[in-house]
């Protein structure tokens, strides 16, 4: 995308007052997309967007640039402007540029750009057809396709030149379910970082049966009970309520502002004995994975709680300088646009011994939540709350009436203290994760966990 | 650098027999300074422009977008665009807006902020950091202190004849401060927005973030309980974006607002009049033309609780049968949606002071989370975390957190009971206080 002498040059300028490092960061994103509403094809987008960004760092302090230009001028321009952000040192040092081989790669087998835009049109059809066909409940149905490459160059004054190819893919559905007054909506969207097989895989009639069973069922919901209950989270939605509550605690810059609950804490057991789980960005063909974090950093596992036993902070660039360790490759950013900052990619729980079943079947009275509609955390006090998309009541031991309006609402270390059962039937939960108005893909994991007390906010008595 | 409304006309110009062409571009620089423990922790400067190319051929819509594009490029965004259109669903409402005269809006752009260097906006963050962690003794950090500012331009041609530009300016600052005491940590959040650096209140944003952490300290949960609630600003602006998605005629259309079939009906308490003003410079939405090159106006969505009917893009009012209400929202990387400009609760005649005596016993809400997760703007149905102080003897008393709350759109509408006199404008949302009736909060 840029030639290696160009790399360097702007590099110098941006080390022209010195600094502790200085990055280059160029990107090239080509993207189609396909939505499909109100049974109608509605529109059906192609967008170009590229530009480079440069960051002189001190100390943990950093000046950012960007342009959407990538000639010579544009970028020297945004090199000075980084640089006029570090006090008046002389020129740092720009090692020689050498490319680094990916640890791990995510290859796509059928590049989605060569798909005709007439199929990924068929397909959000087909998926328009399948949730209808499931019951004159259906209202609404709204099928989304996206598709996008992004072209990645990191170059750094510490002579790494990173280079990475980013492929896309996501098929997403919304349905609304109707009958009599009462309205509800249902949502599925697998996504992951792959080619157009990833479409054959997760095909877009069975993605549109997920969101229309799920807002079908929710109409016989009744208002959610209110109060202290056990509650047990299906595959995957443990690790969204992990990611939210403990991943962006455990996050260096809110560590390091003092702003987290976790702080000074790693040692100690802060969660379950039975809770082990991992940041991985190394997940093959995961929505939340790469080859290189986006200041070059190789992809890897990060090791967050062994045995309920907080272990480690998830480290950017400049974190990780501050307290002089290695980045666990966790610098990520949304576009050349923003400057990058410790993100989380795959955020799991890891699998347990017990069965789904013995959950359950072993839960006196509680809350069964098979889809979580995102929450909110306030990373300095551990507080969260959860809105349940799809819940249904346990009673006696079984599965029974969905419910409706409910919310999750605890402190993290409580909750994480509280879960007394993991089982090993693991699925994964694509996500746009936002911090600092960033957004940017990831991974929450989990098998079917039970908290035993958690209080739920909801309408019913 | 090609003039931005050049680069539009040059897609117009490659429209082919029937087509409709439209080119929306944009440019921004922006500015931002982060201020952490005396320093500056973050400086980021960014410049960024580009176009989106609409394209209706036989009732079908294509788009395409380029960042930055040369004339060529739009050019070819044109034909990507045309591409695009072959494989839509022809929908007979498709179709671009006619060109009408477009009054300007004198205000939006300020020389000044334009023109100020990054040495005049560093001492800004830095001087409210110092302040929002000396002016009180459990205040002694903060998570993020930031001063940001934008100064754009957008630009607008057709082959229906429009042809429209503008540039504007925006500032903003954010503090959000810790506060600490005995083990416990307390977040506050503050915001302030403004068109001009000289109206940015900095003392007022510093004042607010502290007091509103330093207060929560010693926070208890509470027994559920069924009292007045009062929304402070912050609180109230979460609920109105919310609101504000059912009163799109596209959701309506789609059948995706609970307001479809209540026009003319008594949906809120006659205390409540909701209003969109895109022409409103006290709020950062304000433009003289809309996405499609339609110009703004005045439109009361509910008057005295009564609902008047919905805001409009060309394509839903082609599809309703009326006119556009100049709503169509996009940045150049999109088509145009229908969306807000400025959307503001009409201040009511109450002082904060007579808010708090009538709802003695009550609490007040600072804070709500999971509005976007906890609540389902299709069912109206919703359940937010909460957190506040309780309200006694016509003040602020013991602070409460692990709160939920649970209703549904519409009750809560016709339960507001009485408003503040003074707006606040969070980002384009603009609320005064709110006092509800009694709602259940419950806790423990």
């Amino acid at each position: 995308m840029l030639d290696r002498d160009l790399a360097e040059e702007v590099l110098r300028a941006a080390r022209a007052r010195g600094g502790s490092f200085a990055e280059l960061y160029v990107e090239e994103r080509l993207g189609t997309s396909v939505r499909l509403d109100d049974g109608k094809v509605e529109e059906v987008t192609t967008g170009l967007d590229r530009g480079a960004g440069v960051r002189v760092g001190h100390g943990t302090s950093f000046g950012y640039a960007y342009s959407n230009r990538l000639d010579r001028e544009a970028l020297l321009h945004a090199a000075e402007a980084a640089a006029a952000s570090v006090g008046d040192g002389g020129p740092g040092e720009v090692v020689d540029l050498r490319t680094l081989e990916p640890p791990v790669t995510h290859p796509a087998l059928m590049d989605a750009s060569e798909v005709p835009t007439e199929r990924k049109a068929d397909w959000v059809r087909e998926a328009d057809e399948m949730a209808r066909a499931l019951g004159p409940e259906i209202r609404q149905v709204t099928a989304v396709y996206g598709d996008s490459v992004q072209r990645v160059l990191v170059a750094a004054s510490d002579g790494r030149w990173v280079e990475e190819v980013r492929p896309r893919i996501r098929l997403s559905v919304s349905a609304v379910a109707g009958r009599d007054d009462t309205i509800q909506t249902g949502f599925h969207g697998p996504a992951g970082l792959a080619g157009a097989e990833f479409i054959e895989a997760n095909p877009p009639a069975r993605t549109a049966e997920v969101a229309a069973r799920r807002a079908i069922a929710m109409l016989d919901a009744v208002p959610a009970p209110a109060g202290e209950t056990a509650v047990v989270l299906a595959p995957g939605m443990g690790g969204v309520l992990f990611h939210e509550a403990v991943g962006h605690p455990l996050e260096a810059d809110i560590v390091d502002k003092e702003a987290s609950v976790y702080r000074g804490r790693i040692g100690e057991r802060l969660a379950s004995e039975i809770v082990s789980g991992v940041d991985d960005a190394t997940v093959p063909n995961a929505w939340g994975s790469f080859s290189f974090d986006d200041e070059g950093a190789p992809a890897r596992r990060t090791v967050l709680f062994e045995d309920g036993v907080l272990r480690g902070w998830l480290y950017d660039r400049l974190r990780a300088e501050k307290d002089g360790v290695p980045s666990t490759g966790n610098g990520r950013r949304q576009s050349y646009a923003h400057p990058p900052i410790p993100r989380m990619t795959n955020t799991y729980i890891l699998s347990g011994s017990s069965t789904p079943e013995e959950i359950v079947s072993g839960t006196e009275r509680g809350v069964f939540v098979t889809a979580l509609a995102g929450g909110q955390t306030n990373p300095a006090t551990g507080d969260f709350v959860f809105g349940c998309a799809e819940a249904y009541l346990i009673e006696r031991g079984e599965t029974t009436t969905p419910v409706r309006g409910a919310n999750l609402i605890g402190r993290a270390i409580e909750v994480m203290s509280s879960v007394d059962a993991i089982a090993s039937d693991f699925d994964i939960w694509p996500g746009m994760c936002g911090k600092d108005g960033q957004g940017v893909p990831v991974g929450s994991g989990s098998p079917t966990l039970r908290i035993s007390r958690i209080t739920v906010g909801g309408t019913g008595a | 650098m090609p003039d931005l409304l050049d680069l539009c006309l040059a897609a117009v110009e490659v429209a082919e027999g029937d087509e409709q062409v439209e080119a929306f571009a944009e440019e921004r620089s922006t500015t931002s300074v982060e201020a952490h423990r005396g320093e500056v922790e973050g400086l980021t400067f960014a410049e960024s422009r580009g176009v989106g190319v609409r394209l209706i051929s036989d009732g079908r819509l294509g788009f395409a977008h380029a960042a930055d594009p040369s004339v060529d490029e739009v050019r070819d965004a044109v034909a990507r665009a045309r591409e695009n259109a072959a494989v839509a669903t022809p929908d007979p409402f498709n179709a671009l807006p006619a060109a009408e005269p477009i009054e300007p809006l004198d205000g939006l752009f300020s020389q000044e902020l334009a023109s100020m260097t990054t040495d005049e906006k560093v001492p800004i963050a830095l001087g409210m950091e110092r302040a929002a962690t000396t002016t009180d003794a459990r205040v002694r950090k903060t998570e993020a202190v930031r001063y940001g500012d934008a100064v754009g331009a957008a630009a607008i041609a057709s082959t229906e004849g429009v042809r429209a530009e503008y540039r504007g300016t925006g500032c903003w600052v954010v503090v959000v401060t810790l506060a600490e005491q005995e083990g416990d940590t307390q977040t506050g959040f503050s915001y302030r927005i403004a068109r001009r650096v000289e109206d940015l209140d900095h003392d007022g944003v510093v004042v607010e973030a502290v007091e509103r952490a330093a207060r929560m300290l010693g926070a208890t949960k509470p027994a559920t309980a069924r009292v007045p609630v009062l929304l402070d600003p912050v609180a109230a602006s979460s609920f109105l974006g919310v609101l504000s998605d059912g009163l799109s005629a596209e959701a309506v259309q789609k059948q995706r607002s609970l307001f479809g079939p209540l026009v003319g009906e008594q949906v809120a308490s006659d205390v409540l009049t909701v209003v969109d003003d895109g022409r409103l410079l006290d709020g950062p939405g304000a433009a003289p033309f809309d996405g499609e090159g339609v110009p703004t106006g005045r439109t009361e969505l509910l008057s005295s609780g009564v609902l008047n009917g919905f805001l409009h893009n060309t394509y839903t009012a082609r599809r309703g049968d009326t006119r556009s209400t100049g709503n169509a929202v996009r940045g150049y990387r999109s088509s145009p949606g229908v969306g807000t400009t400025n959307l503001f609760v009409r201040p009511g005649d109450r002082s904060f002071e007579q808010l708090l005596r009538e709802a003695e016993g009550g609490v007040l809400v600072q804070d709500v989370t999971g509005v976007h997760s906890g609540a389902n703007p299709i069912s109206g149905e919703f359940s937010v975390g909460a957190t506040g102080l309780r309200i006694s003897g016509g003040g602020l008393g013991q602070p409460v957190r692990e709160m939920t709350i649970a209703s549904t759109i519409p009750e809560m509408l016709q339960s507001v009971a009485a408003l503040g006199s003074e707006l606040r404008w969070f980002s384009a949302v603009g609320v005064p206080s709110i006092l509800l009736g009694e709602m259940t909060l419950a806790g423990v």
